[in-house]
């Protein structure tokens, strides 16, 4: 007795183990179910080879799928169950899932996803459809009807070869070079505009000057970053009346993510504004500093912060043996580049004229006496010699 | 024997007596309507047609109709003026823009509606046109004499003549691919609809599918399927956008067109009963005057 208790107690430690195991990949997914089977499913016992499904038209959209990355996405896809008339179509699978980022997600095609599963369009749709079941398009009128309407929406083009190769010599679509954003993908080029100017009814303000290019190409934002829940016909075939009344909030809302803190007077002014230049800031931006992006010196995030000016704060590791004096244009004699930069420059303040009357009391200055040889290209030398340091005057 | 006047009046009215009787008979003593539930049917959809032309060249294709090479039917400008099934293309697609919003359009696709009570068929005198129990309107063309009266009766101005050839000109239009449907296919312009706005299958089918559809996306459909009851009801059906006052449809209240014409024509002729009471009271006349005639002969002679 005492010999079989050991026994039966690791038999129902495994009984135990193995039963929630064989279990567990249907829990997560039947928690996010609905309680009744008859909702999706014909039949009482639905197995995965006979699953007897409901036909679940787009009015009753089933979408539990969780949250799907981009980078999971297929690439291209090679659709051929229907190639007759003409060759299969290279779907850009991954370039549309970008797209479909701005509007609903992966569920603006894959419009039925129970928890799980994002089942292809021909495992509902078939290739050839009954004429005794018409709730819902065969196949070919599932993939056509998927495409064009956005397609027919936005360019009125419902020629056949803007996705069919009409002949074999056709250039099948290339991968898009970047993936995480509709720019630079097989999205024709968009023109970005320079500013946008609204006219706003607040009345301290009511002008709002938009940088759209700024936001762009000094803050490195994506498409996507503001532009959400859009449709193409947002941007194409776009007349007032059509595009839709967005509340205070819902426009408040795009500029809030970083602005949340700014007084209104940020955006908000009685005239139009130009666009920003470093100048402003009192650190006008010469030589090397301008082919720089903001975040090479501010540290990154949804704000700018304001950093101090001395160059110091960025190029802490200057010594005398990493800084090449040149590019200043000033190439320093033998004597004076052994010192230390504090010598001429005191308490490292690059900006201020360099002193002398640290080691010479004859009253000399650098502009009289340099401590080198001036070179003739110090503009271009202080430009071409980005790669090795910053000019320490400007 | 001799008829008086009062005789011969008395006759006369049980005669027209006997022809008021028979002009208005009761609507159920016309021809029955042969559409039936289980007839082929389509449904165009003319929100989800793009206008791409693919059922006028799949058409031209089963048909022979033409030499068009098939890039004509890329041309899709011609969509825009509206243009009417012809002897070589039996059916047309054309484009009605939205009155209020002319960039709002869309597409209607036209062809032979194949009715349930076709007037066409009525018209003819010699049953070249005839309804086929399973949804097509048939044409044979050995016995059609060339009349043309089937252009003239047709509300939807579908059957065209072939003045072009002057041996053997035929009445042409959409035959519904008959010889497809006999082997289980569906018509040539269905089975290429790249957008499914055609939907082939049978009449209740597709009418139910029709209904659905106007449920579902109640903002997208006019609430109506044309051809449910137009004329008695058609085999192709449609769905719009729209009142289809915009889609080059006429308006047509839900009497079968041969009604019209069958309730007088077929109420004067059946059993052969006005002509002969016409002929009775002709005869009967003719021989009351013969016998006036014959008493005058005789006494002159």
């Amino acid at each position: 007795m005492s010999r079989s208790r050991p026994w039966i107690v690791s038999l129902a430690l495994l009984l135990a183990a193995l039963l929630p195991a064989s279990a567990s990949p249907q829990t997560a997914a039947d928690k996010a179910m609905t309680e009744d089977c008859t909702e999706c499913h014909t039949c009482g016992v639905p197995t995965a080879r006979q699953p007897c499904l409901k036909a679940c038209p787009r009015t009753t959209m089933v979408h539990q799928a969780s949250k799907h990355q981009l980078r999971e996405a297929p690439g291209m896809m090679h659709l051929d169950q229907l190639a007759d008339l003409y060759l299969p179509v290279e779907f850009n699978h991954k370039a549309h899932a970008g797209m479909a980022e701005m509007g609903l997600d992966c569920a603006t095609c894959h419009h039925f996803s129970p928890p799980g599963v994002i089942p292809p369009c021909g495992e509902c749709h078939e290739p050839n459809g009954s004429a005794a079941d018409l709730s819902k398009p065969n196949l070919k009128g599932a993939y056509h009807r998927q495409c064009l309407a956005c397609h027919r929406e936005w360019s009125h083009d419902t020629k056949c070869i803007v996705c069919h190769a009409p002949s074999e010599q056709a250039k099948l679509a290339t991968a898009p070079p970047d993936p995480t954003d509709i720019v630079g993908t097989v999205h024709p080029a968009i023109a970005v505009p320079a500013k946008r100017v609204f006219t706003t009814p607040y009345q301290a303000g009511p002008v709002v000057t938009f940088q759209h290019q700024e936001h762009v190409d000094l803050f490195g934002f994506q498409c996507t970053d503001c532009h959400r829940e859009e449709g193409c016909a947002n941007c194409h075939d776009i007349t007032e009346a059509r595009r839709p009344a967005r509340t205070q909030e819902e426009v408040h809302a795009i500029c809030n993510d970083c602005h949340g803190a700014d007084a209104c007077a940020k955006c908000h002014d009685t005239r139009e504004r130009p666009g920003f230049t470093h100048n402003r800031t009192g650190f006008p931006l010469t030589g090397y500093h301008q082919q720089l992006d903001c975040w090479s010196c501010h540290p990154k995030g949804k704000r700018m912060k304001r950093i101090d000016s001395m160059c110091r704060s960025c190029h802490a590791n200057w010594s005398p043996e990493t800084f090449k004096h040149h590019v200043t244009g000033l190439v320093l004699d033998e004597v004076h580049a052994g010192l230390d930069c504090d010598a001429c420059h005191p308490d490292h303040r690059y900006n201020a004229s360099p002193v002398c009357d640290t080691c010479h009391d004859d009253g000399r200055t650098a502009d009289k006496a340099p401590p080198g040889v001036h070179s003739k290209t110090k503009s271009s030398g202080a430009s071409s010699s980005s790669g090795s340091a910053g000019g320490g005057t400007r | 024997m001799t008829l008086d006047r009062r005789e011969i009046l008395r006759l006369a009215g049980v005669g027209c007596a006997a022809l008021a009787a028979g002009v208005r008979p009761a609507d159920a003593e016309l021809a029955p309507s042969p559409a039936s539930a289980d007839s082929w049917a389509v449904l165009m959809d003319t929100v989800a047609c793009i206008g791409c032309r693919k059922c006028e060249w799949a058409c031209n294709v089963e048909n022979r109709l033409s030499d068009a090479p098939a890039s004509t039917f890329d041309n899709l400008k011609v969509v825009d003026a509206p243009r009417r099934p012809e002897h070589d293309s039996f059916t047309v697609v054309n484009r009605f823009r939205s009155p209020a919003d002319r960039d709002h359009s869309w597409t209607v696709k036209l062809q032979c509606m194949h009715c349930a009570d076709p007037a066409c068929a009525s018209a003819c005198l010699v049953g070249a046109l005839a309804k086929d129990q399973t949804g097509p309107v048939t044409y044979d063309a050995w016995k059609c004499i060339g009349c043309r009266y089937c252009m003239v009766a047709c509300p939807f101005q579908i059957p065209a003549y072939e003045y072009n050839k002057p041996v053997q000109p035929q009445v042409r239009k959409c035959t519904f691919c008959a010889p497809r449907l006999a082997e289980g296919r569906s018509p040539a312009c269905v089975a290429i609809c790249p957008n499914e706005a055609l939907t082939f299958g049978r009449r209740q089918v597709v009418l139910d599918a029709a209904h659905t559809r106007i449920q579902a996306s109640p903002g997208r459909y006019f609430p109506h399927v044309y051809g449910e009851s137009e004329a008695g009801g058609t085999s192709w059906l449609y769905l719009a956008p729209v009142e289809f006052a915009y889609t080059g449809l006429p308006a047509l209240d839900d009497e079968p067109i041969p009604h019209h014409t069958e309730r007088i024509q077929h109420a004067i002729f059946k059993s052969f009963v006005p002509p002969l009471a016409l002929y009775g009271v002709l005869g009967l006349v003719m021989h009351a005057l013969r016998g006036d005639n014959g008493h005058q002969e005789n006494t002159s002679g």
